[in-house]
């Protein structure tokens, strides 16, 4: 908990910053407003999330196996969880999975925005069909997905295949290859959503900018890197943070695909949750991982979003 | 559920309240809860025979199966107007998930079906209650069960099961692929070493890339029906003792069978490494591999594929030959009161009846769960083939009554044996090590 | 020279750097139009091949699906799984379920994340960095974490197996604020302002200038909202009693068969599941650009 409330006090600064000095004796009405707004979803989360994050936590110091009545175990759990080598292999598979499929997807969804941003034949069905991935289920596609990269009788085999590329043991049951085929496949079904982002964030630059900076005589490059890029900030810091949780939360497509195999190659942190709580029934122990989880999440998306805060242009 | 941890359960809810009020933003919700709790009383322990019951029947017969089964609990309904017999069906990933979550809430079925493998871990945990009863009572005809069938749901020397089903897995040969290879299509192998022999033959590489094009045999690794473990019985190895307390996978016989099958598939290319159960089932169903050990549930898809395939009991090794039996058992929670439990005993022995079984074998070619129903059988030829006596007598159930079943077969059985196919080490070395996994997870 | 500024005002400014190509710039100009279009059609098809290969093969037969050579296009043509599909599972049924399930998770979400959004992006009181903070964190929760916490809670105030069960949790959801709460911050100030100045309420300024402003982002966390509810397997699975109250997603898991999955089946419901969501993705599609269009932000 202690670095939790070290990092809460960041970004009150910015905003005590922001606080403009001769409206101060409206701020208490304001506040009461502002409480009137948060009022409903506040309730909702602390309800139906705060308030089991809070149990999970208490669990996390127990031996609850979802049967019987838990019993205090201290920190027995994360004393045991920093000794498990398990742990430390799904934390590492996160961690890979995460510094590669985040940045690849944003930078992927930027390049395909820019390029869908241009007027050309076709640029409807083109945005549609990048986004489609992203509405539809992941744990039904992912069974196209293994169907297609099927190293015998699959569809994309079988044309490499036939122009001469042979596809040996197949990439999801290869202990070098599952983990990127994985990646690929949550690469394909986000990079749509984040591409809309973009898009809308390039929409609305004004076209005049770019004029200027063009008479400038700023080239193509140029005016992508100092006036398209900077005042898309808030889509990046929006997409990143997104994406950045969306990776090291990564389940769906590995649960179907490959099962966190073989031999535990594609284990990430929720897979290992879902088998120490659901298949060994050690609930206690899975929510002491996701506590675990969750305290190394929050503290990359506070550098992330506390970076990318400094970086963020208003206008 | 458990009315002996009424006081610990009471002790938890105390401290959750705590908990709530300690939670800045919580104060709605422990408003919502106050006086929510002790809902759901358990009844009496005396069977009231006259009362009216339904039965929550949870299984996981999804997919072709599901229609079959569904039958039968009509049939079932119909035949009497006590008790209704509402069946719940749900993919098995879900209804494992669903049994805690629902036991978590204390709140839940009736009747659970799960695959016998995983029962004795959910009973170890106290979730069911043994059932011992159901076998004493004559009226049952409990006598005519197989035996691999009942004995598969017992837990620390007591039954918690009754079967729902018994399935064999028996060897299939696609017959053109041995035609093509110039083998004798009514000779299928029946030891390794004549398969061993087949290999070279049923293997092949056409173009020479390296990679084949047909494979001798289908052998799932991981996400399947075990393929691997009967060939360590039949080399006089398991994975654990008869008694259930020590690790046999680094006995001679073991080892034996792992290096044997080990060199087949990694180095003369005999099955593809890598492949899940559903990979193996596509494999043999295209054609390219000539082999495939598994259950009756494949003969519909591979008989709609137009495969021209033969049926017979897998190879024998060096000194045996034992197929698998894989086993579904019902289970009575532990919360059950003693109306329910009797009412679920009357769907039991009406499921394991003649007629019950005589229906359940027709729609879902599965064997019966008693042999003497075999020749009441006519409108499907493999209940008989796999439920021939031969076969049932000589299968096993892989570790039967050990809690930690699943965790040996998922966690280090599997990712051993995919270690020694990508060749990450000695069969020798690997198997040794997870042997001591498998100790330490008996000893636990 | 009149051609290039015409083509100026029409193409983004990307296209405008190849203008310094020297007198061939017509012909490049149009080829890289041409190489432009085929390479965005290539991109569209390789992303959609795994959506092209399960809307054939809901088409074919079930011993077609799995068959060697593969093909893309069925070999045989049939209508059967579609047919089945209704009787098999109650698909119409389900349907509605996930109908009101997903939409009214979608609405109430939109309305209570735009008021906290609002709140935080818009109004200055202590606390909103604490409360930010707090959002974040939720923001980055697992679900497995507190699946089991949850459900025990909902038991305990007798809400599983119902349809307000499956729905209440769900009403908004930390995301929606974040995602939401960015958009605000990057609306213009000035109509807001003005209408403050008229003495408006906060809450006309919410409902009456940022809320339509903001249509493109709430139809965009509209869609996203739609889409995880619609396609959501666990969580309407476990809070359901059965399969005839859950959603379509449960039933269709029906058909993925312990040993044997019915392929054929899968994906024509699937397929079928998948048309109001793109439905909802085209609808919104014009509207997302007719909305940035509309939103004054020149």
């Amino acid at each position: 908990m202690t670095t939790l409330q070290t990092a809460q006090t960041a970004p009150p600064q910015a905003a005590a910053a922001r606080t403009d000095a001769p409206r101060r004796h409206r701020s208490h009405r304001k506040a009461i407003t502002a409480w009137l707004f948060l009022t409903p979803a506040l309730l909702v989360l602390a309800a139906f999330t705060l308030y089991p994050m809070v149990q999970a936590a208490y669990l996390s110091l127990t031996n609850y196996n979802l049967i019987r009545a838990a019993e205090w175990v201290g920190l027995d759990n994360y004393v045991e969880l920093f000794g498990d080598p398990a742990f430390w292999n799904a934390f590492w598979n996160t961690v890979y999975y995460a510094a590669v499929v985040t940045p690849v997807t944003i930078g992927l969804a930027l390049v395909l925005a820019v390029f869908l941003d241009r007027q050309f034949a076709g640029r409807a069905f083109v945005r549609t069909a990048i986004f489609l991935p992203f509405i539809v289920s992941l744990g039904i596609i992912a069974i196209a997905w293994a169907f297609l990269l099927d190293p015998n009788i699959g569809l994309l085999s079988y044309w490499l295949s036939q122009v001469g590329i042979v596809s040996g043991q197949g990439v999801l049951s290869d202990p070098q290859w599952a983990m990127p085929a994985v990646m690929f496949v949550g690469v394909w079904k986000n990079v749509g959503f984040y591409m809309v982002i973009y898009l809308a964030g390039l929409q609305s630059i004004p076209e005049d900018l770019h004029e200027a900076a063009r008479l400038d005589g700023a080239n193509a490059w140029q005016r992508f890197r100092n006036v398209t890029l900077p005042l898309l900030s808030n889509q990046t810091l929006l997409v990143s943070v997104m994406a950045l949780i969306a990776s090291l939360q990564a389940f769906d497509q590995i649960y179907v695909m490959t099962h966190g195999g073989p031999f535990f190659r594609t284990e990430t942190l929720v897979m290992l949750i879902y088998r120490e709580g659901f298949q060994e029934l050690r609930f206690g122990y899975g929510a002491a991982i996701s506590w675990v989880l969750l305290i190394f999440v929050f503290l990359l998306s506070m550098i992330q979003y506390g970076y990318s805060q400094r970086r963020q242009v208003r206008y | 559920m458990h009315t002996h941890h009424s006081s610990d359960r009471r002790r938890t809810q105390r401290l959750r309240s705590v908990l709530i009020a300690g939670g800045a933003m919580a104060a709605a919700a422990s408003l919502l809860l106050t006086g929510c709790t002790g809902a759901g009383a358990s009844g009496g322990s005396t069977n009231d025979p006259d009362a009216k019951v339904t039965l929550e029947f949870w299984n996981g017969f999804t997919g072709p199966d599901g229609p079959a089964l569904e039958q039968v609990v009509d049939d079932f309904n119909a035949s009497q107007d006590r008790i209704t017999v509402k069946a719940n069906i749900m993919p098995w990933d879900t209804l494992y998930q669903k049994v805690l979550t629902a036991a978590a809430g204390k709140n839940g079925p009736d009747i659970v079906a799960m695959s016998a493998s995983r029962l004795p871990q959910y009973a170890a945990e106290g979730l069911f209650q043994p059932i011992d009863d159901y076998y004493e009572n004559p009226d049952f005809e409990s006598d005519a069960l197989a035996d691999a069938a009942v004995s598969a749901s017992m837990f620390d020397g007591e039954n918690y099961g009754v079967p729902v089903n018994l399935a064999t897995m028996l060897m299939y040969y696609n017959m053109d692929l041995f035609t093509a290879a110039g083998l004798d299509p009514e000779a299928p192998p029946t030891t390794w070493d004549e398969f061993a022999a087949m290999v070279p033959k049923l293997t092949v590489d056409e173009n020479g890339d390296g990679k084949p094009e047909q494979y001798a045999i289908a052998l799932a690794d991981h996400e399947t029906v075990p393929m691997y473990p009967p060939l360590l019985w039949n080399a006089g190895g398991g994975i654990v003792s008869e008694d259930g307390t020590t690790s046999e996978l680094d006995s001679e016989g073991s080892l034996e069978a792992l290096n044997f099958w080990v060199d087949l598939v990694k180095n003369k290319q005999a099955s593809p490494i890598g492949l899940a159960g559903a990979d193996a089932d596509k494999l043999f169903q295209t054609g390219k591999a000539a082999i495939e050990i598994v259950g009756p549930w494949m003969t519909t898809g591979f008989n709609d594929a137009g495969l021209n395939f033969g049926l017979a009991p897998a190879f024998a090794g060096p000194s045996d030959q034992i197929t698998l039996a894989d086993v579904v058992s019902m289970a009575v929670p532990t919360s059950a009161d003693e109306t329910t439990k009797q009412a679920a005993y009357e769907f039991f022995a009406y499921w394991n009846s003649k007629e019950g079984q005589t229906t359940w074998a027709e729609g879902s070619g599965f064997p019966p769960t008693r042999a003497d129903v075999s020749s009441d059988i006519t409108g499907n030829p493999y209940p008989a083939v796999f439920g021939a006596p031969d076969v049932v007598d000589n299968s096993r159930v892989l570790l039967p009554g050990i809690a930690a079943g699943g965790t040996i077969m998922e966690t280090i059985f599997n990712p051993a044996l995919q270690k020694a196919l990508n060749g990450k080490g000695t069969v020798d070395d690997i198997f040794t090590e997870a042997s001591k996994q498998v100790q330490a997870e008996l000893d636990k | 020279m009149t051609t290039t500024v015409e083509s100026t005002a029409v193409d983004r400014p990307a296209a405008s750097a190849r203008r310094r190509t020297g007198p061939s710039y017509l012909n490049t100009h149009a080829a890289w139009k041409w190489l432009t279009a085929i390479a965005g059609i290539v991109i569209a098809l390789a992303m959609l091949l795994p959506i092209i290969w399960m809307a054939f093969t809901a088409f074919k037969p079930e011993s077609d699906i799995v068959a060697f050579p593969p093909t893309l296009w069925p070999r045989e043509l049939t209508f059967e799984h579609f047919v089945d599909v209704w009787s098999r599972i109650p698909f119409a049924r389900l349907y509605l379920n996930t109908i009101i399930f997903a939409g009214s998770v979608t609405l109430i979400s939109l309305l209570f994340d735009s008021m906290a959004a609002y709140a935080l992006a818009r109004l200055e009181f202590s606390g909103r960095g604490v409360v930010l903070v707090l959002i974040l964190v939720l923001l980055m929760l697992p679900f497995q974490v507190t699946l089991i916490p949850l459900y025990d809670m909902l038991n305990s105030i007798g809400l599983t197996n119902t349809l307000p069960g499956m729905i209440i949790p769900r009403m908004t959801n930390a995301f929606g604020i974040f995602f939401l709460r960015q958009f605000f911050l990057s609306l213009p100030k000035d109509l807001e302002e003005a209408a403050r100045m008229d003495g408006a309420s906060e809450w006309r300024i919410y409902w009456g200038v940022i809320m339509p402003l903001a249509k493109p982002a709430l139809l965009t966390l509209g869609l996203f909202h739609f889409q995880y509810n619609w396609n959501d397997l666990l969580w309407p699975l476990i809070m359901s009693a059965d399969v005839e109250s859950a959603t379509l997603p449960a039933g269709l898991a029906l058909f993925m068969g312990q040993h044997v999955v019915e392929y054929g089946l899968l994906m024509a419901g699937s397929l079928l599941a998948l048309l109001p969501v793109i439905a909802f993705f085209l609808l919104i599609q014009r509207s997302f650009v007719a909305g940035i269009a509309t939103t004054g932000l020149k």
